[in-house]
């Protein structure tokens, strides 16, 4: 073991620092609600699901640890964060949403950390798409977006956004498969990916929600320019300008042709109209300042009676309770994830395109949330990965994780890389 | 990768033995470093954000907490300290009256008025700062107001309305900006029903028919075409009426007529026969004033014009239709009557823009300073300049009129001053009733005393103060208040 | 323990504390990444050990295999790329599966030679083979490296 296990920096080492991290949080928290029964069930909770996180990863034998220790880090401090909002209750729900996610990336992982097999799953993906596009379409009524199972609610147009994440990568060799129709030649796959946004936008403007919309359009968008890449060194000056352009010319149509309803959105002063359209972002906007950099402390805000305060605006309700700094180190942590294929590039190219993919997915996400509810630009109800309230949200976040895991350690072999580190011969 | 140079040849296809083993090297091709490239330029541009965001916040959150009415208030006073708004407690508590003669300025907390300067500037009177949370202190915003020259000026009109506009030419203090009937704040607004008209709106910034004060834009604008010598030299004859080229019959004042005068004398007297001939004349053609009152700041004809602005204060810009100059509308329009609208402020302006013989004026500013809830004190106001409004040639011309002017017929009222003016009489027609304002724009030129103002005084009859008795109560009031200096934080002052 | 008592005494004492809270979960956080820095020792070795540690070899230059999919060809976005006209532009393509990589010819118009042969269809490499593709030839070669088993 000590021959193969090389790595400098050991597991239980980071993942000691995760429990130092949650301990240090805990404590915040003791220090607004005393030590009380309630404070001492979400630190052994907290705690607990650490070590056992721990121990769960040990066994595995992981090949990457840097998303897994980053999602142990964030779900903890999500937990946290909810259980004291207005007061301290555990929140249930959304610890077991966490677990579920947490399993649901390495489950995800173990689906694509091989990128020949995921990208031979595509007809499936495709499959997936539009059975989930046939589920809002035909499921959730023309308006509306969730299908009620009585237990809990599931929000099918979130676990698009992983699928479609599955579309968008490709790998060289569907790039240089070339069809030809009348000397017209194309990548069926490049065509496909298309269609498939295409899909989407219609879907959306049918569902009159266009708040996703950005997040499907810029993994789409980083997924095309990525696809442009693998077939020319540099994309000339001439065709950026063209692009750019374009892309202007598009924003400023869809601006002015934008449907009613979105126009609102657009054009709402919300400080004219504070007790109706901009009610929640003006509470959002005055429990920031409320909170001032360093917050009230955990439990002792009131955002939290405003609907949506654990979801669209959460941002806010943090700043209020925990404070602006810590909210803002709170969305940086939450970029750590994407930001691990920094440091180990990818070695495929249908790993890269998902990396890119979820990259794309989780700044667009947390853009429109945060600078939604600050009233930067038109607010749009989408969630923080991670960090919002939501079991859909939580399980597509989790599963999109698990991309970033496999663009980590990606396995080429039918055999894992632990019986590969045991010494195996190919 | 680096490009291979030219071919090797001749090599036997089976020569494995000689290749030297290299250190094994693994490192992922330039192309697997595309998404990682991706990536981190959408995480630069997500941070970048992230810190305008932060900056937003940080120096919006005063103005969230102030309009969310999470804060409590602080002050505003008077250049010398005197409360003109208080949030930190019951305003009756004040003598009775105390703020009975800002009111409409200044404005309060209530959400009445919306062009005052606390619901424009409610974020500065917030007790709250971001580092330091709400009401941990009392802010206090420090205006450049005058309230005991305001307050003579109020006292001075008597029964009468009327309205006050100063500011100090050569820094840009607003030091009076007076508006009769005004709403007393510390009353309420419960019998807002019998309020008189008007008391919820500051008439200084509210355009009205500026009456002959207008021969002031018309008599620049025919500086500006003809040249200040051959307007000065220009002489028409007055019989007490004059009847114009398409048949409109303009009337003067004096039922005698004034005879045949210089541009002086005309100016002096007002006389509108002589300002409708020039206006008819080749010396003034349309196309010249129209050029000149849009620089000016006039909206002309239903054009845009870009309101003027003092720390959020909004004052909308004047206005005039000008369509034929041998119309009678047209003429009418260019001494001040009929369709010509133009606010006390901006004549105020105007004449700070003349005594300053520059053609553009010091931008007025109302706001000082603001002292903080830790008492950390930042000066607001900063002299600044307008755009031009005219040329100095014409500047030069009209404050050389004006001073004539004011040496000659106001040596009893204002001979103690070294000033120029222009007096107006505004005829209204308003709701079946008609009355005449009796308007005048001016200036000082003391170094002790460097102020321009317009004053007017609403349905004056004979016996009621004059507008150059108001206007010499203001002076003094202002002299005496020795504004020829800044207005310095009381904080400042309290320590020197 | 009374918290809220010593809070009055010590106004900005609990800002203090979140401060330092924060800034140490950041700091763990941070220790976290640079982890991940190092991760790629490990993940290269692991790499090496998928792809048998082969290179190729040209003379005395040598082309590491780094990623599953290898383009070969005088596209500028080739990952080995020979400036020659006798290539095409997308001339081979290396893949790494099942610990065994592959050349496979990708349209190229004048064919991959292994070891002297034209291949017409995917060929797995071994060691010492001899790839010529156009003027050039390269050798699968395996690199030196401690911690290359087998």
């Amino acid at each position: 073991m000590s021959r193969t296990n090389t790595n400098p920096v050991s597991h239980p080492f980071l993942l000691l620092l995760v429990l130092f991290a949650h301990t240090a949080m805990l404590l915040l928290v003791m220090l607004s609600f005393g030590l009380t029964v309630e404070v001492l069930k979400l630190a052994c909770i907290v705690l607990i699901s650490d070590f056992i996180g721990a121990i769960v990863l040990q066994f595995v034998a992981q090949e990457a640890c840097t998303v897994d220790t980053v999602l142990l880090l964030v779900l903890g401090m999500s937990t946290i964060y909810q259980s004291c909002f207005g007061g301290l209750e555990f929140a249930l729900k959304h610890y077991i949403f966490g677990l579920i996610a947490f399993l649901m990336c390495q489950l995800s992982y173990v689906l694509v950390r091989n990128p020949y097999r995921a990208e031979k799953l595509k007809p499936l993906w495709y499959g997936c798409f539009f059975a989930l596009i046939a589920t809002i379409f035909f499921l959730t009524g023309s308006r509306g977006i969730w299908i009620d199972l009585g237990f809990i609610t599931i929000q099918p147009s979130e676990f698009v956004k992983p699928v479609f994440v599955l579309i968008c990568a490709s790998s060289i060799r569907t790039q240089l498969r070339k069809s030809e129709l009348h000397g017209w030649h194309f990548v069926p796959d490049n065509l496909m990916l298309l269609f498939c946004t295409a899909v989407i936008a219609g879907l959306q403007w049918y569902c009159r929600d266009l708040g996703s919309l950005p997040t499907f359009a810029a993994a789409a968008g980083c997924a095309l320019l990525l696809r442009f890449r693998y077939l020319r060194e540099k994309i000339s000056v001439r065709l950026m300008i063209v692009l750019i352009v374009g892309v202007i010319f598009v924003a400023v149509m869809a601006w002015h042709l934008a449907p009613a309803y979105v126009q609102d959105r657009l054009h709402t002063d919300i400080w004219s109209d504070m007790s109706g359209s901009g009610y929640q972002q003006v509470k959002a906007l005055t429990a920031i300042a409320e909170g001032g950099w360093f917050g009230k402390g955990a439990g002792n805000g009131t955002l939290v009676n405003v609907a949506a305060s654990r979801t669209d605006i959460v941002f806010s309700t943090i700043c209020e309770e925990w404070g602006l700094f810590t909210a803002i180190m709170t969305v940086v942590l939450v970029l750590f994830l994407p930001a691990a294929i920094l440091t180990v590039p990818p070695r495929s190219y249908y790993h890269s395109g998902l990396a890119l993919g979820v990259a794309a997915m989780f700044m667009v996400q947390m853009t429109l949330n945060i600078f939604g509810s600050c009233n930067l630009i038109p607010f749009t109800g989408v969630t923080i990965p991670f960090i919002s309230q939501g079991g859909s949200s939580m399980l597509s976040s989790g599963i999109m994780a698990g991309f970033l895991k496999a663009a980590q350690a990606p396995v080429l072999t039918g055999r894992s890389a632990a019986q590969l580190r045991k010494g195996g011969r190919a | 990768m680096p490009k291979v140079p030219s071919p090797y040849s001749g090599q036997p296809a089976q020569q494995p033995r000689i290749i030297q083993v290299p250190p094994l090297d693994v490192s992922p091709p330039r192309s697997m470093r595309r998404a990682g490239r991706g990536t981190a330029l959408l995480i630069a541009a997500f941070l970048l954000a992230l810190v305008y965001l932060v900056y937003v916040l940080v120096t919006r959150s005063a103005f969230y907490m102030a309009k969310s009415g999470q804060t409590g208030y602080g002050r505003v006073t008077d250049r010398n300290g005197d409360v003109l708004f208080d949030g930190t407690k019951p305003m009756s508590d004040y003598e009775a009256g105390h703020f009975a003669d800002v009111g409409n300025l200044i404005g309060d907390t209530s959400g009445q008025m919306s062009n005052t300067v606390v619901s424009k500037n409610i974020e500065l009177l917030a007790n709250y700062s971001f580092l330091y949370g709400k009401n941990s202190g009392t802010v206090t915003l420090q205006t450049t107001i005058s309230h005991k020259a305001t307050r003579a000026c109020y006292n001075a009109l008597g029964s009468k309305n009327g309205t006050v506009a100063a500011y100090n030419w050569k820094t840009g203090e607003m030091l009076v900006c007076m508006s009769k009937p005004c709403v007393d704040p510390a009353l309420g607004y419960d019998n807002i029903e019998n309020m008189p008209s008007g008391s919820l709106l500051c008439k200084a910034f509210a355009p009205t028919v500026p009456g002959s004060t207008q021969k002031v834009s018309t008599l620049i604008a025919a500086y500006e075409h003809s040249g200040v010598d051959a307007v000065n030299a220009l002489e028409f004859t007055c019989e007490g009426s004059w009847v114009n080229a398409s048949g409109g019959k303009i009337n003067c004042h004096n039922p005698y007529g004034h005879g045949t005068q210089k541009l002086n004398e005309a100016f002096a007297n007002s006389c509108n026969p002589y300002f409708a001939q020039l206006v008819q004349s080749r010396m003034l053609p349309l196309s010249a004033v129209i050029e000149t009152y849009t620089n000016m700041g006039y909206s002309v004809n239903g054009q845009k014009a870009e309101p003027l602005l003092m720390n959020g204060l909004t004052i909308p810009a004047a206005s005039a239709t000008l369509t034929d100059d041998t119309q009678f509308e047209t003429q009418w329009g260019c001494l001040g009557q009929g369709k010509t609208l133009v606010s006390p402020f901006q004549l105020m302006l105007w004449q700070g823009a003349i005594a300053d013989g520059s053609g553009s004026a010091v931008q007025p500013y109302i706001l000082a300073s603001h002292t903080d809830i830790e008492n950390r004190v930042t000066q607001l106001g900063t002299t600044a300049r307008t755009k031009p409004f005219f040329t100095q040639a014409a500047a030069q011309g009209v404050k050389a009129v004006e001073t004539d002017n004011a040496a000659k017929h106001y040596y009893v009222s204002l001979g103690e001053y070294t000033c120029g003016v222009k007096s107006g009489t505004a005829q209204i027609r308003q709701e079946g009733k008609e009355y005449e304002n009796s308007l005048l724009t001016g200036f000082c030129l003391d170094d002790d005393c460097p102020v321009a103002f317009c004053v007017m005084i609403e349905e004056r009859t004979g016996n009621d103060i004059s507008n150059a008795q108001l206007a010499k109560v203001l002076l003094d009031a202002l002299r005496s208040e020795g504004i020829a200096k800044k207005a310095v934080p009381a904080s400042t002052a309290a320590g020197s | 323990m009374d918290l809220t008592a010593l809070f009055e005494r010590y106004p900005y004492l609990r800002e203090a504390l979140t401060a330092f809270a924060v800034i140490f979960v950041d700091f763990c956080a941070l220790i976290i990444l640079i982890a991940a820095g190092r991760e790629r020792r490990r993940g290269d070795r692991l790499w090496a050990r998928e792809g048998r540690g082969y290179m190729l070899a040209m003379g005395t230059t040598f082309f590491p295999l780094g990623a599953a999919e290898i383009l070969i060809g005088r596209h500028p976005a080739a990952d080995i790329r020979f400036d020659d006209t006798e290539i095409s532009r997308f001339h081979a393509l290396l893949t790494l599966s099942n610990g065994q990589w592959t050349i496979e010819d990708i349209g190229a118009q004048n064919g991959i030679l292994v070891n002297g042969r034209r291949i017409t269809q995917p060929r797995i490499l071994r060691q010492n083979d001899q790839i010529q593709i156009g003027k050039r030839r390269l050798t699968v070669v395996r690199g030196s490296g401690k911690d290359v088993t087998a």
